[in-house]
């Protein structure tokens, strides 16, 4: 699977909340899916966003302009996915 | 309400995708202030409780609150259900004001809850199931609200209240600082006359109503009868398509927005051409944050505001300017500047006298801004409002720790004198975090730190026990149910003793060491 997919995100995702909530000694709930709220749920608050932010950076070896991404998707797994995919693709 | 008269069909507020005129939210408000007038038996504490979150309701509540000559006080359903019981039960408020998001909390806080309130829910039709369910409360729904005729304008004293707002206190319990109307006044003609605010601006409003910082957007923008406009929760984040679909005038928020939206990519050059003025408060503003918000809204001046809720939202403040501000910023932080109009300045050593021109000492201040002191707590009123020597007016000791000009420089921030951290903007008495901690684990030796170290502050709070490893997993829930996310800490460290300095105090220095070293 390309790890720049917008499935591979999806899984680099779940491999990376998995660990910050277990870190707070927490576990990634069952209903994590792609209309999954990460903000709403309460998996992340907005300096988690942040931090999530820069891990999606890091992973993909470049900067994402989310200007074009609409707020009330961003905290969403699967609009957040697709866009930061597309975004690469893009360059 | 002049201001209402005068631009009945401009808008006044723009929150949860609806857009509320003057003669709107007026109206509104007027039922809610009626509502609470008609039955002053809920009225003994001249307060009002507002518990919504960024609807019109929200606004509304504040409005119709202060119409009904009562000052509100701000509830947040983020923040635990313990911590706004408390503000509730500790404000003595007999009046509540709740938008349909927060009601569920609300019926929450009732069980148990020992004292009959009054319950406004003006997006509510029929409250008839809540009345059955708690027949102690009254409830009182939209098809009951008074007529906007009813209401009839309260009688103004010189220490009625604007607002109370708690804030967090070191001995485990919120305190609550009462800012009077004259001083709301004071502060508002001042800014609006600066910043020459007309019916023609637009005004963000990035704060919560518990961040007194809010109190500016709402208050300035309705005294000129400009549009406020209140994003989303998720907008907050991501604010860039806002600014410009608003086509903001006057932006205002922490600095740390600054730096998030820089890691968004969304500070361009030219991205927000639309600001003429912007604002920043609340923690330290960084040279280089400055420097990038500028690039981005060029056409905009830039301020940096300093102030404590007990000296009303603010009371110092400093002009950008890029040639010159570098060379007076310290540490590479922005100068706090010049105290507004008719407040006045005193750098005190810890015996409060006066330190040399300079010098570096605490930073005490009064004048029209300072607030009437702490909620039915005399004893931290009198600690923290004091008459300082050879001086006979009261001053309000801030806790900061500046630098006393020299001539006429700007006052420069240097942190703290005490424990209270800066976390995103949010004040937080770590002795707060400790006393709670202390109390779930049932251990003596406490210590918090902030931890991380952020250009602006702390990214978070870490803790320090003295005992043998409990379950961290356990503690942490049991802390996280009586504090908002942002105190609650990120990871606790037991040790079988903790540092302590040459005076047999904790030793918070060797502490930070080790998460320094990664211990």
């Amino acid at each position: 699977m390309n790890p720049m997919s917008p499935e591979g995100l999806r899984t680099f995702l779940r491999t990376y909340l998995s660990e910050k909530l277990a870190s707070r000694g927490r576990e990634i709930p069952q209903e994590f899916g792609d209309d999954c709220d990460l903000l709403l749920s309460g998996i992340i608050d907005s300096l988690g966003l942040l931090d999530l932010i820069m891990a999606f950076q890091e992973h993909c070896g470049c900067e994402i302009d989310f200007d074009a991404l609409d707020p009330e998707k961003m905290t969403v797994v699967g609009p957040l996915c697709d866009f930061v995919s597309a975004q690469i693709a893009k360059g | 309400m002049r201001t209402a008269e005068k631009f009945p069909e401009r808008p006044a507020l723009g929150a949860q995708s609806k857009t509320l005129t003057y003669r709107e939210l007026r109206e509104l408000a007027c039922r809610i202030a009626a509502t609470v007038q008609a039955r002053p038996e809920y009225s003994p504490t001249p307060l009002t409780a507002v518990f919504a979150y960024r609807t019109p309701t929200a606004f509304a509540g504040v409005l119709g609150s202060l119409l009904a000559g009562n000052g509100y006080v701000p509830l947040n359903r983020s923040f635990p259900l313990d911590r706004t019981r408390t503000m509730l039960e500790r404000s003595d408020c007999h009046s509540i004001v709740v938008d349909l998001e927060s009601l569920p909390q609300l019926q929450a806080i009732l069980s148990g809850f020992q004292r009959p309130l009054l319950v406004v829910i003006p997006d509510l039709e029929d409250p008839g199931g809540l009345q059955e369910q708690w027949p102690m409360h009254r409830f009182v729904g939209a098809r009951d609200l008074a007529p906007p005729q009813a209401w009839r304008e309260p009688a103004i004293r010189d220490n009625s209240i604007a607002y109370l707002l708690f804030t967090s206190g070191s001995t485990g319990v919120p305190k609550g600082v009462v800012v009077a109307q004259r001083n709301v006044i004071s502060f508002v003609d001042y800014m609006v006359e600066r910043y020459q605010i007309t019916e023609k601006d637009r005004l963000s409003q990035m704060f919560d109503m518990t961040f007194d910082l809010s109190a500016f957007d709402m208050f300035v923008a309705w005294e000129r009868g400009a549009f406020l406009c209140c994003p989303s929760q998720k907008t907050l984040i991501n604010p860039g398509k806002y600014i410009r679909g608003m086509q903001l005038t006057l932006w205002f928020s922490v600095p740390s927005t600054i730096a998030f939206m820089k890691q968004l990519g969304i500070l361009k050059r030219n991205q927000y051409p639309s600001l003429r003025v912007s604002l920043f408060c609340g923690e330290p503003l960084p040279v280089s944050s400055a420097g990038a918000w500028l690039e981005a809204a060029p056409h905009s001046i830039l301020e940096n505001l300093y102030g404590p809720t007990e000296l009303t939202i603010s009371c110092t403040l400093y002009r950008w300017d890029p040639a010159r501000s570098p060379g007076e910023a310290e540490l590479g932080i922005v100068p706090i500047g010049y105290p507004y109009p008719g407040m006045r300045v005193l750098v005190a050593d810890h015996n409060l006298n006066e330190v040399r021109p300079g010098d570096v000492g605490e930073l005490l201040m009064n004048g029209p801004q300072m607030s009437l002191g702490y909620w039915q707590d005399p004893e931290k009123t009198a600690a923290a409002f004091v008459i300082p020597p050879g001086k006979t007016e009261t001053y309000y000791r801030t806790g900061d720790r500046v630098r006393r000009p020299v001539g006429d420089a700007p006052l420069t921030h240097l942190g703290r004198i005490d424990f209270q951290v800066k976390i995103l903007g949010h004040r937080v008495e770590l002795g707060e975090i400790e006393a709670i901690v202390r109390n779930a684990s049932g251990m003596d030796g406490v210590v918090a730190v902030g931890w991380p170290v952020t250009p602006s502050g702390y990214g978070g709070v870490e803790v320090f026990l003295e005992g043998p490893p409990a379950d961290s997993d356990r503690l942490r829930k049991a802390v996280a149910a009586q504090l908002p996310e942002y105190m609650v800490p990120r990871r606790f460290h037991f040790l079988e003793q903790l540092p302590r300095n040459v005076n047999g105090k904790f030793d918070r220095k060797a502490m930070l060491q080790r998460l320094v070293k990664g211990l």
